[in-house]
């Protein structure tokens, strides 16, 4: 009973927790946590403990990482606000805009989902509301000299903290909205 | 019986030191799909070894559900990147 792999794969357990904890990207983290998973099934199974090995298996590795896909996706979001255009520009300051956006996130692992609505109105009534965390519009041309085109406004205080500190753009100024954090009617 | 475990478990260190290394996600995956199906093998060696059926079972579920609960994993995080 006592052969010698069974000292060999029991060593592989910690080797895989120690790539986990020291894993910084949660997707990444996710995945490991399954190769994790089917390494401890392996270990139940020549412990003789079968049946432990296939609930390992079958809830702590597939239904539990799946669910934390889901959950991450949709929390390590920021939802910003954009004003439908009606005439695309594919070399356009926005989509300049986006990118640098993308990239100053991309360094948090978050990731940007770009919400659009019919008008100005509407954009901050979801903003006020709560269903977006930032609002991005187009510029008054009252300064026609000046840098910025676009004006970014962030209601999470965190995000404005990131985008003041990785946002080195000139497309765009910052702005921060505090909106009181209360029950709606 | 006992070398070919040991082959086994060091062809099994492969992908786990591509998990650690690699900063592709879908590298990561892959190593992931290499492990799930590789210890599921030895699991089945180990069944046939020790003429244990159960074991055998075990593994056989794990090879093919753990197969399909992967493929839902990859199309989340395929979503991912499209978003």
């Amino acid at each position: 009973m006592t052969d010698k792999y069974i000292y060999i794969i029991v060593a592989l357990l910690p080797l895989a927790s120690f790539i986990l904890v020291f894993q910084v990207n949660p997707y990444h983290a996710l995945v490991i946590r399954a190769i994790l998973g089917a390494i401890a099934v392996l270990v139940y199974v020549i412990l003789g403990a079968a049946d432990v090995g296939l609930t390992e298996a079958l809830v702590g590795t597939m239904l539990a990482v799946t669910l934390y896909v889901i959950a991450v996706r949709s929390s390590l979001v920021m939802r910003l606000g954009i004003l439908k255009q009606n005439t695309p520009q594919p070399e356009s300051y926005f989509t300049e805009l986006v990118t640098s956006l993308k990239k100053a996130l991309d360094k948090y692992h978050l990731r940007l989902e770009l919400v659009e609505y019919p008008d100005n109105q509407s954009l901050q009534q979801a903003l006020v509301s709560q269903e977006i965390h930032a609002t991005c519009i187009e510029q008054q041309h009252s300064q026609p000299n000046l840098e910025a085109k676009y004006q970014t406004a962030i209601r999470v205080h965190r995000l404005f903290e990131i985008m003041q500190q990785e946002l080195t753009a000139s497309e765009t100024t910052l702005t921060y909205v505090p909106i009181a954090n209360q029950e709606h009617q | 019986m006992d070398s070919i475990l040991i082959a086994m478990i060091l062809a099994l260190l492969i992908p786990i030191y591509e998990a650690w290394q690699d900063d592709d996600i879908w590298q990561t995956i892959l190593a992931f799909t290499s492990i799930a199906t590789k210890t599921s093998i030895m699991m089945l060696v180990i069944s046939v070894s020790r003429d244990d059926w159960s074991i055998g079972v075990v593994a056989v579920i794990i090879l093919s559900v753990g197969n399909a609960g992967l493929m839902l994993m990859a199309h989340l995080i395929k979503r991912i990147n499209e978003a």
